[in-house]
């Protein structure tokens, strides 16, 4: 049973969505209940996983008993498995907390929505834990296609903007798809381990004795960066992820951005070896300059917006130019930081988001409806606050870790540009939260639109009970992911220990 | 002269996926109309699949079935299959990435009674 469970973490998403898509017919009421059960099992699994690999080792299983480089292994190393747990667990934490949500959003489509989540999440962890390269182009394409479905259904512009994603998104899994070709030219092979053995032998001095390499490191470079939405190729991001309903953007903001972050690493770490994946200066300059004018382009347009969603959307993209910077600037430290990071972001992007949906229910997601939030919505803004203080970078939560482990890699690497840039878009953050919290504490409530008697005589609204705010089923979530934020925090010198040094080549500097 | 003849000779078939992708990329983004996009997109995708299975031809190979006549022994009787199965998938993939957009466009054009973009965004301007 323990042997199986890499396919386990992933089968369960595939059946459930198929048992959704037949149950519409068959079981309607409980389709919410065997989603959330397929979510769960999923998420189970995943933990088991990685609490065995994290204790054991790294684990390969042969899907279909095939052995590589004929067939297609699914690699479970300290790594891959702490991810799928960390995506798993968001995608069942954004499950449950948006219930209520997706009835009212997705009105007689419930069952293809939840087809289409498990499907997105299925996706996800495929791309996370599989060991062949054209494997991983299919199902960046299965997590794409899902995630434009879900995410076309939303106000006016969600359509258009959804389109317009297609389009970006099928561009860029497409680049990837060129630069592998490039590859299998030159090695023949498609499994990951095998390739970077290969690239090895074919390249020892670097990728610069190698054309065809080189370019093909360019074009998966290219392509991947167009997924992930750094800066010049940012423009599908904030539409797509503003204008969709908001568990749509719940589940895909988390992931995308972060599980293509983690294709980078695995480019650098498993299939290029970072020896090679380093060797062209203009290449890590070039990423190095994108990098710094994504963290700045984000954190100013940040700055601009008027609704919290969309502030959101811009401090993503900036915080794309974290991980693809520390990913380039070439030291241990700076790459255990992109690491980290990716878990980190993970967390704190998805503790945002769902505060975000939950304010956009309870007042309306512009800033001036946020007036006395502190009041009206006690959890939801304490949960806020503590993604906000995380993104900023406090120290007990992750995001001060990530960012201390970013600058020590981009000092050393004698990168100060960079390295000002990540305190710049810190203070950013920080003027962008603080302006939160100063609304949510000291701005007038706007006159709740479902006004109660009292309101309307002119008296205070009586301060809500706890449980008045939003049912508990919809607050749990969001208080165990605000607490991980802190748990992570704490935890930071196991999942270092643990997860990435583990995968971190031994002689890196 | 000559040499250049040669070189172009040789690798044509780089040349001639990478003018298609080209094209298909102008499209998707120098056209307004949605549909046009789309068939850029297309394009771009199938100068990609156009270019793998270039790389698994070999002159003189037949299809890649085991023929009793010809036997196992010499590869080079047989076309490198595997390009052209990693491009059935990706023929899948991109039926499905139409299938979507077409849908998008669909309910696009019922929501605004129009298929360009630049119309479309005036409209939402102007609400």
């Amino acid at each position: 049973m323990t042997a199986q469970l890499p396919i386990l973490a992933v089968a369960p998403l595939l059946f459930g969505a198929f048992a959704v898509t037949v149950g519409r017919f068959l079981f309607r009421r409980a389709n919410y209940a065997v989603a959330a059960l397929a979510l769960a099992a999923s998420f189970a699994a995943s933990v088991l996983l990685a609490i065995r690999i994290l204790s054991q080792g790294t684990a390969i299983y042969f899907v279909g008993g095939w052995p590589p480089p004929i067939g297609i292994s699914y690699v479970a190393d300290p790594l891959s498995a702490l991810m799928l747990a960390f995506v798993s667990g968001a995608a069942l934490c954004t499950f449950l907390a948006s219930k209520a949500e997706i009835e009212t959003s997705y009105p007689l489509k419930n069952s293809a929505f939840f087809a289409l989540f498990l499907l997105a999440v299925a996706g996800h962890m495929g791309i996370v834990i599989t060991g062949d390269a054209f494997n991983l182009y299919v199902l960046i394409e299965v997590a794409a296609l899902s995630g434009y479905a879900i995410l076309a259904q939303g106000r006016e512009r969600a359509m258009l903007s959804s389109l317009n994603y297609l389009f970006v998104g099928s561009l860029g899994a497409s680049l990837y798809l060129l630069g592998m070709g490039y590859l299998y030219i030159m090695t023949g092979s498609l499994n990951m381990a095998d390739l970077s053995g290969i690239i090895g032998q074919l390249a020892p001095d670097g990728l610069s004795g190698s054309t065809a390499l080189a370019a093909a490191w360019g074009v998966i470079l290219a392509g991947l960066f167009v997924k992930m939405g750094l800066f010049p190729f940012h423009s599908w991001l904030p539409a797509a992820y503003s204008f969709s309903a908001a568990p749509a953007a719940a589940l895909v903001a988390p992931l995308t951005t972060k599980v293509m972050a983690y294709v980078l690493v695995r480019m650098i770490l498993s299939v290029f070896t970072p020896d090679a994946a380093w060797s062209l200066p203009a290449v890590n300059t070039l990423v190095l300059i994108l990098a710094t004018a994504a963290i700045l382009y984000g954190s100013f347009c940040a700055l601009a917006q008027r609704s919290l969603r969309k502030m959101l959307c811009f401090i993503l993209l900036s915080e794309v130019g974290y991980m693809v910077g520390g990913a380039f600037l070439g030291n241990r430290a700076a790459l255990t930081g992109t690491i980290y990071h990716i878990f980190a972001d993970l967390l704190m992007t998805l503790c945002l988001f769902l505060a975000a949906s939950n304010v956009e229910r309870g007042t309306g997601g512009r800033f001036s409806d946020m007036g006395g939030l502190f009041r009206r919505m006690p959890v939801t803004a304490a949960a806020m606050a503590m993604g906000g203080l995380s993104m900023i970078g406090v120290p007990p939560f992750c995001g001060f870790f990530s960012k201390w482990y970013l600058l020590s890699g981009a000092i050393s690497a004698g990168s100060y540009v960079f390295a000002g840039a990540l305190v710049l878009s810190s203070l950013v953050n920080a003027v962008l939260f603080f302006r939160i919290f100063e609304i949510g504490f000291f701005g007038t409530p706007a006159a709740p639109s479902a006004s109660s008697g009292e309101a309307a005589h002119g008296h205070p609204e009586p301060i809500p009970l706890f449980c008045d705010e939003m049912p508990a089923a919809r607050l749990a979530p969001l208080c165990v992911v605000a607490a991980g934020l802190v748990a992570m925090g704490l935890l930071t010198g196991e999942i270092v220990r643990l997860a990435v040094n583990a995968v971190l080549p031994p002689g890196l500097g | 002269m000559h040499e250049l003849f040669a070189e172009f000779g040789n690798k044509f078939h780089y040349y001639a996926y990478f003018a298609i992708m080209m094209i298909g990329l102008y499209a998707m983004i120098a056209k307004t109309n949605l549909l046009k996009k789309c068939i850029g997109l297309g394009i771009f995708q199938t100068a990609i699949m156009l270019f793998y299975v270039s790389i698994g031809a070999k002159e003189g190979a037949g299809i890649p079935i085991i023929d009793p006549a010809l036997g196992t022994a010499d590869p080079a009787a047989y076309a490198n299959p595997l390009p052209q199965v990693l491009m059935l998938t990706a023929i899948v993939v991109s039926v499905a990435t139409l299938g979507v957009a077409l849908a998008l466009i669909q309910n696009i054009h019922r929501d605004h009674g129009t298929i360009e973009e630049d119309e479309i965004l005036q409209r939402l301007r102007g609400k």
